[in-house]
């Protein structure tokens, strides 16, 4: 009863990993040609290693997550705390600040790119109140330095729902003796805050930095659909470089080498949040 | 967050703060609905800058009923059909062979149980995205590739949601097993008859999890589909992207289109999601 699921593992997830590895020391290319594939050592992840394309695609993927957990992450912190209180219709709200997170990247793109729309969507009227008409209209997702945060904008928008469950949960696993303590203390809610809801949320902080890491290494849909990498590259990823590689240029041992680098990563980081979560007991 | 002496003036607050953070956060959506009611293209765009991107005087669905009609510019039809089909072959496919993979890891009397779910689990840490060139070559070769059984079989196990099933199987009390099994009941009559109708919440569980990552799906159909055969929904509409003028008033009822069946979905089985966000949450 095990064999259909460990078969489909084997085929589909075991095996393409462990080829990634073969595929990477070999000048596979997507179609098939004549010639036999030919080992070639080392060599694609020397090109990778060397390449600036790559190691751009890198540090937006850095910046992107530097920018993108206080944007998600508080935002999430915050919705999450307002939920927990003793609200009416909580679980109304709580169905509702979710929707974002069912709507596929692909619709969030389509709304966003009105919302981004040059010089007169709602990003730029937003942009015109908030300056007194002092700012001119920005092209969002065409202006080099600001695309990135553009990006971090819409998909922390997607995405902060999954954080904001894990706050939830996290939240509820604070005792609330220690509030009555505090309030006892004739703490105010502000030092209520620092100083039993954060290190009570310790351990969550952990988990959820690290989730929303693991995910902002992975960017690529919105990066696709919206920018292709441009403009001038400051939007590049890992994954959109692998896909490039692989699928345009059709170099599947370039891609493979781009993936190990990949995993390598997320391992690393996936390894860094079991050594935290096991210390902090979850 | 607001100090207040009175329970009910801190509670009103709260449900004034909640109000307006919900329509904030959910503002993008209103406008993508009221849009695909708006049938010019070029109104839809002048509208987004002012209130009245919240507001359609003269609702129309001829943007809908244009893109379900195959002779439009976009045959969504077909897309949305594709995108039903590979969500129930891989919800079906999926339940029953996790479902079947987290009993026998659970209740299951061969040898090397544990080592056997150790290894299962420890498949969570391969990110998809990392594999997809290699899985291309070997879905082409097995001549998968371009069709719907190439969406469908990668993503019908999984360790989480076998690790899920798992789970919920290690709790059902062991007297049941044993009674269940104690008349010669063989492990599949068990699993069918007795597991299965006991596991609605996992079950459930999964299936949203599943069916939200299939409906969304975009990297590895935009690699497997050459033509529109068995492309997704989510790849056709990626694909007006592409073109140099877009129809925003077919676009957004396009967005519609593919937002309604999973809310009808997130709908049905809202009770059991923040739970499951939980479980899936903490292994990553």
């Amino acid at each position: 009863m095990i064999a259909p699921a460990i078969l489909l593992l084997l085929t589909f997830l075991v095996a393409p990993f462990l080829l990634s590895f073969w595929t990477a020391m070999t000048n596979q290319p997507l179609i098939p040609r004549p010639v036999p594939v030919q080992f070639v050592g080392f060599r694609n992840y020397e090109r990778i290693l060397t390449d600036d394309d790559f190691w751009q695609a890198v540090w937006n993927v850095v910046r992107f997550t530097l920018m993108v957990i206080p944007v998600q992450c508080g935002l999430a912190l915050a919705l999450a705390m307002l939920l927990n209180a003793a609200l009416p219709f909580r679980n109304f709200f709580r169905g509702v600040m979710f929707l974002p997170q069912i709507t596929s990247m692909v619709v969030v793109c389509v709304i966003w790119v009105t919302i981004y729309q040059y010089p007169s969507g709602p990003a730029n009227q937003l942009v015109h109140i908030l300056s007194f008409g002092l700012l001119d209209p920005v092209d969002w997702l065409a202006e080099p330095s600001v695309a990135m945060p553009a990006l971090v904008v819409l998909s922390a928008w997607q995405a902060y729902g999954f954080q904001m469950i894990i706050y939830l949960a996290g939240l509820q696993s604070i005792s609330e003796d220690l509030y009555d303590a505090a309030k006892l203390d004739g703490a105010s809610p502000l030092r209520r805050f620092w100083h039993v809801t954060m290190p009570g949320l310790r351990p969550t902080h952990v988990l959820v930095l690290l989730v929303t890491t693991i995910q902002a290494f992975k960017l690529y849909t919105q990066v696709a659909i919206l920018t292709q990498g441009g403009p001038r590259g400051t939007t590049d990823t890992i994954v959109h470089y692998i896909v490039e590689a692989g699928f345009a240029r059709g170099r599947l041992g370039a891609a493979a080498a781009g993936s190990v680098i990949l995993f390598v990563l997320v391992l690393f980081i996936t390894l860094i949040q079991r050594r935290a979560l096991r210390r902090y007991d979850v | 967050m607001f100090k207040s002496q009175n329970g009910v003036s801190l509670r009103t607050v709260q449900l004034v703060t909640a109000i307006c953070v919900s329509l904030i956060l959910i503002a993008p959506l209103v406008m993508l609905f009221v849009a695909s009611l708006k049938t010019d293209r070029f109104e839809i765009m002048a509208d987004m800058g002012s209130w009245r991107a919240f507001w359609v005087s003269t609702p129309s669905f001829d943007n809908f009923a244009e893109i379900m009609s195959f002779s439009g510019p976009y045959g969504f039809a077909r897309y949305l059909v594709n995108s039903l089909i590979i969500l129930v072959g891989t919800l079906g496919l999926g339940i029953i062979f996790c479902s079947m993979a987290g009993y026998v890891l659970a209740r299951g009397s061969m040898r090397g149980r544990a080592a056997l779910l150790a290894a299962v689990i420890s498949l969570y840490i391969i990110p998809q995205e990392s594999i997809m060139m290699p899985l291309l070559l070997i879905v082409t070769r097995m001549g998968l590739g371009d069709g719907f059984l190439a969406q469908i079989l990668p993503w019908a196990a999984n360790p989480i949601y076998i690790f899920i099933f798992y789970q919920f199987f290690s709790q059902i009390p062991i007297e049941i097993h044993e009674a269940a099994t104690l008349d010669g009941t063989k492990p599949f009559q068990a699993w069918r008859y007795v597991y299965m109708p006991m596991s609605v919440p996992a079950t459930a569980t999964v299936a949203i999890l599943m069916g939200i990552e299939s409906w969304n799906q975009y990297l590895w159909p935009v690699l497997i589909t050459q033509t529109s055969y068995a492309r997704p929904i989510s790849v056709a509409i990626a694909a007006i992207f592409g073109n140099d003028e877009i129809y925003w008033n077919y676009a957004m009822a396009a967005s519609v289109t593919m937002m309604i069946p999973i809310l009808i979905f997130y709908m049905l089985f809202q009770r059991w999601f923040v739970s499951s966000f939980i479980s899936s949450a903490v292994k990553g």
